[in-house]
């Protein structure tokens, strides 16, 4: 179908309002925080912005009747270019339907439409003393939909793992435009087993089998205390197995992370008033619960990694723990100013591996910096082995471009030798779909026929995954 | 300068990773919600510009000019990217290109040329009278001024008959020992629209030794042609301002307009100036350079009179985006606030969100800006303030029109006319004890 009756044809569906239809608005839809986009932006054929299931079931059967693209799409933080119409096609930016549209406090569940973003709904659950874990990075911007979609996590996976196990059901709009219910959408139960577990099977699809349109999220209820101990060590190797001594003495921390060596100096570059101890490596726990749990465990923490750290300090002082957790959550903006004529870039950004392997693949990475030539940035959620590697490049010389992007690579193939994955928390989208084969074999081919199953015209989505 | 070899718009543009963080913070994308209104977005598109991927004509200007130039997401950028400094350039260079677009501009020389302005001392009042619409009929402007004008009128009312500048004296004496010699840099916003600040200020100042003269000559400070893309405008209004103000050798230069004091900063010079002949005059100029609060408390260290009150006042504060996001001066205003006697300080949601105003958006872009306004004056309402102080004359412009628009019963009020209230207050009880 032409462009142009495309745009015609959407705007009678929708109204003016709903849709995007001039060269100049759809170019702002070609990126997302992907290194690829910022390469190669597409733009799309159109743009919608649905504000009720009916909205989007019309667009999805006037795609399926006419064999057009469907590419949803929440705040496009995503890593991956996985909401771009990379195959042309209509985007369907789901970010402006953000109703909260019920809080269950009793049964501990709240249903929301796919726009509504993280840290607003934290806000509103914090009023009945609940929260849904999960806590990306990007939290303040990134929307529910885009989480599920993508099986969001972050710093607190550790013990509150990620997306998945919070979402009790949801409402999706097939490819043909039939509304399915999954799970306990209809319910309100905490357990279900009844069927085929089509939620799991819609968390983390990328937006290739279905458009999520309404979720219904288990919460929890907010712990009352938290506690930070820094655990700085001379020797890597004693990072990783640090971490398993402390699970090992019973305790489970709502995070680890790590700063190596390259981080450390990353952020004392960017804010000397900072400070942190010039080490091999820092890693930070946090624990949650109540008062006196939280100061047993840190104690717990303190002794153990007293052991090898050089230092290990413990703090459950408001003012302290900012300063402590500031090292950690400034080091993504510290990785993108290290060079003044460059920045960080997200591509090879995160891999995940076994705990036992954090030392020797940052030691790894570091090799291969210094082979081609590319300072990187090194740090993570090490409580899970989800490694952040931030290559720092200027973006605009092609032949750093070109370096870069086999440096990247390597390091994906680095994962995957070191028993790990390509991604840990941020998907495939179109940037990691060729390590599907190396990272699954023959389960591929069930995937696609998965998907087959679900979309047999091939229009959600195309050229991500697999 | 070419517009690829501006500084932001060649070390900036590579360094947006497109994170979204900006879209979280921004007024105008939380009211638009689409990409074409995002920060990140203003960014993506001037570097189409720069790579001559679109063109500059007027269905660009008009994206970009969308933004507020409230600076929110400069300052939170993690990548330190100085956001509405590209959008600025972009625009400038669209104009060069393509002068007859930038319609907004007609309408901000009408009310920041003291040209204009000067040639008839009633011309604001006049404009008044006649109402905007036919001053821009007569004027031939209806075709090019925005469709919202009858709606933005409203926010023109109550506009001051006498300029400050006409009624204060170039030099003011200080009462008592002479400890600084100030040069006071009387903005338009507050010579035309609020001539008792400029007044309060001079009161305040000379009774706390200060020596404070007008120099004869004061041009606009340039922020609103930046913002609509005269950024040559602007640089010569500076220059001007630099030169008139470099023959004097002042202790300090001080404004009580947020928005002057941003356009005279430092930065701000480095943004006009950097690599051209006149940097060093121009940095040595901003070096003096300080806003009329953070003067008071960190250099003067105020002590304002102790004077008698029946009933502490409600008082709230907005942070106008040109002191708290261009300059990171919050702590002050509210620290002289609370040194002035009588007053109950309540703190709003959102202080340092944009009121909307933005110079002459309210007036280009109606609708958003009072949208945006509406949720500021949901704060403030919040509060329940008798007062409502700023630090800026555009923001209290608008925030007035926010008061009048909800029937809300509460002075809005720069701090500077409170302490100045406070002397003349205390002069009385002198007079009557003695
Ligand atoms: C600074 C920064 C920090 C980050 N930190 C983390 C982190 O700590 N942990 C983490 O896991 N991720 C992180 N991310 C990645 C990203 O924010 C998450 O993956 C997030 O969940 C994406 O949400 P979004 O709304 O931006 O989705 P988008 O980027 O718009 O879309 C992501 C994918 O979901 C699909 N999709 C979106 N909405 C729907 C829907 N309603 N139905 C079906 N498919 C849909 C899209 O097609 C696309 O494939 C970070 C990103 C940035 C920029
Ligand atoms: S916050 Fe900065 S780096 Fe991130 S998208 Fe916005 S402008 Fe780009
Ligand atoms: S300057 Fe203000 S209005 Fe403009 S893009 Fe940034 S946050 Fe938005």
């Amino acid at each position: 179908m032409e462009q142009v009756a495309i745009k015609e044809e959407l705007s009678k569906m929708l109204g003016q309002e709903k849709v995007l239809t001039e060269n100049l608005d759809l170019m702002y839809y070609s990126y997302d925080s992907s290194f690829l986009t910022k390469l190669k932006p597409a733009t799309p054929d159109a743009v919608v912005f649905p504000r009720s299931t009916e909205d989007v079931q019309q667009v999805m059967k006037f795609a399926w009747n006419n064999n057009i693209n469907i590419i949803p799409r929440g705040a496009g933080t995503g890593e991956t270019g996985g909401c771009i119409a990379i195959e042309g096609g209509i985007v369907m930016d789901l970010s402006t339907w953000s109703d909260i549209e019920e809080i269950d406090a009793m049964n501990m569940q709240v249903i929301v439409r796919p726009g509504v973003i993280h840290a607003d709904l934290n806000n509103e659950l914090a009023k009945y003393n609940l929260f849904f874990p999960p806590d990306p990075g990007s939290s303040k911007m990134c929307t529910i939909g885009g989480m599920v979609a993508n099986n969001a996590s972050g710093l607190r996976a550790v013990k509150y793992w990620s997306t998945e196990p919070y979402i009790l059901g949801l409402e999706v709009v097939m490819p043909n435009g039939e509304v399915i219910t999954t799970g306990g959408m209809k319910a309100r139960t905490i357990k279900n087993v009844s069927g085929i577990n089509l939620t799991k099977l819609m968390v983390g699809s990328e937006g290739i089998l279905g458009i999520i349109t309404r979720i219904r999220i288990r919460c929890i209820p907010k712990p009352s205390a938290r506690g930070i101990a820094m655990a700085v060590f001379d020797n890597l190797d004693d990072a990783p197995a640090t971490v398993l001594e402390v699970y090992q003495a019973g305790i489970l921390p709502s995070g680890i992370e790590i700063l190596d060596s390259s981080a450390i100096h990353a952020v004392n570059d960017f804010k000397p008033e900072i400070n942190l101890p010039n080490a091999e490596a820092i890693l930070l726990f946090e624990v949650d619960g109540n008062p006196p749990s939280v100061e047993y465990e840190g104690q717990v923490i303190k002794e153990v990694a007293g052991k090898r750290a050089r230092e290990v300090e413990w703090s459950t002082d408001p003012v302290r723990m900012t300063q402590l957790w500031e090292g950690r959550s400034v080091t993504a903006t510290a990785a993108a100013r290290v060079r003044p004529d460059g920045t960080r870039i997200f591509a090879g950004e995160d891999i995940s591996i076994p705990i036992s392997r954090v030392a020797d693949t940052l030691r790894a990475i570091r090799s291969l910096g210094k082979k081609y030539g590319i300072q990187i940035v090194n740090y993570g959620h090490i409580g899970d082995g989800n490694v952040h590697s931030a290559p720092v490049i200027n973006p605009e010389n092609p032949e750093e471009v070109e370096r870069v992007l086999k440096l990247v690579h390597e390091i994906h193939l680095l994962a995957i030798e070191m028993g790990g994955t390509t991604t840990g928390e941020h998907g495939v989208g179109a940037v990691r779909r060729s390590y599907a084969e190396l990272e699954h074999g023959l389960a591929v081919e069930y995937m696609k026929r998965i998907k087959k199953a679900f979309d047999p015209h091939g229009i959600m989505n195309p050229g991500k995954v697999f | 300068m070419e517009f690829k070899e501006l500084p932001p718009v060649k070390e900036q543009i590579m360094k947006c990773v497109r994170c979204g963080k900006c879209r979280s913070v921004c007024p105008v994308f939380a009211e638009v919600g689409n990409e074409t209104a995002a920060p990140r977005g203003h960014v993506f598109m001037v570097q189409m510009l720069r790579d001559g991927k679109v063109e500059p004509d007027k269905a660009v200007y008009d994206k970009l000019s969308a933004c507020l130039m409230c600076e929110t997401c400069s300052v939170n950028c993690p990548s330190g990217i100085d956001v509405h400094e590209l959008n600025a350039a972009a625009r400038s260079y669209i104009y060069e290109k393509n002068p007859s677009i930038a319609k907004e501009f007609i309408f901000d020389t009408m009310w920041t040329n003291p040209g204009f302005l000067k040639a008839s001392t009633h011309f604001m009042g006049g404009l008044q009278k006649l109402g905007l619409q036919k001053i821009a009929r007569d004027m031939g402007l209806t075709r090019i001024l925005p469709g919202d004008l009858p709606e933005a009128e409203k926010i023109l009312t109550n506009i001051p008959t006498k300029s400050a500048k006409t009624c204060l004296p170039e030099i003011n004496k200080t009462v008592g020992p002479k400890k600084y010699t100030i040069g006071y840099f009387l903005g338009c916003a507050t010579d035309l629209l609020s001539p008792e600040v400029a007044k309060a200020t001079i009161d305040v100042l000379t009774r706390n030794g200060c020596e404070v003269i007008i120099p004869p000559g004061i041009k606009c400070c340039g922020l609103p042609h930046i913002a609509n893309g005269k950024m040559d405008t602007a640089r010569k209004l500076a220059a001007h301002n630099i030169k008139l103000f470099n023959s004097y050798n002042f202790d300090y230069v001080i404004t009580d307009c947020a928005s002057c004091s941003a356009a005279l900063s430092r930065k701000n010079m480095e943004f006009l100036f950097k690599g051209l002949n006149i940097e060093d005059q121009a940095y040595d100029f901003s070096s003096r350079v300080m806003d009329l609060t953070s003067f008071l408390i960190n250099v003067i260290d105020i002590q304002i009179p102790e004077v008698k009150y029946d009933k502490k006042v409600k008082v709230t504060y907005h942070d106008p985006c040109h002191l708290a996001n261009a300059q990171g001066i919050t702590r002050e205003p509210r620290e002289l606030l609370k040194r002035i006697p009588g007053i109950e300080f309540i703190e709003m949601n959102n202080a340092n969100s944009c009121c909307g105003g933005s110079g002459t958006y309210s007036v280009t872009h109606y609708k958003m800006s009072m949208k945006i306004l509406d949720k500021k004056m949901d704060n403030v309402m919040e509060t329940g303030a008798d007062k409502l102080v700023t630090c800026c004359p555009s923001c209290m412009m608008q925030l007035k029109y926010g008061v009048r628009r909800h029937n809300w019963k509460c002075q809005v009020v720069h701090p500077v006319v409170l302490v100045s209230e406070c002397y003349q207050n205390a002069l009385i009880e002198q007079g009557e004890n003695r």
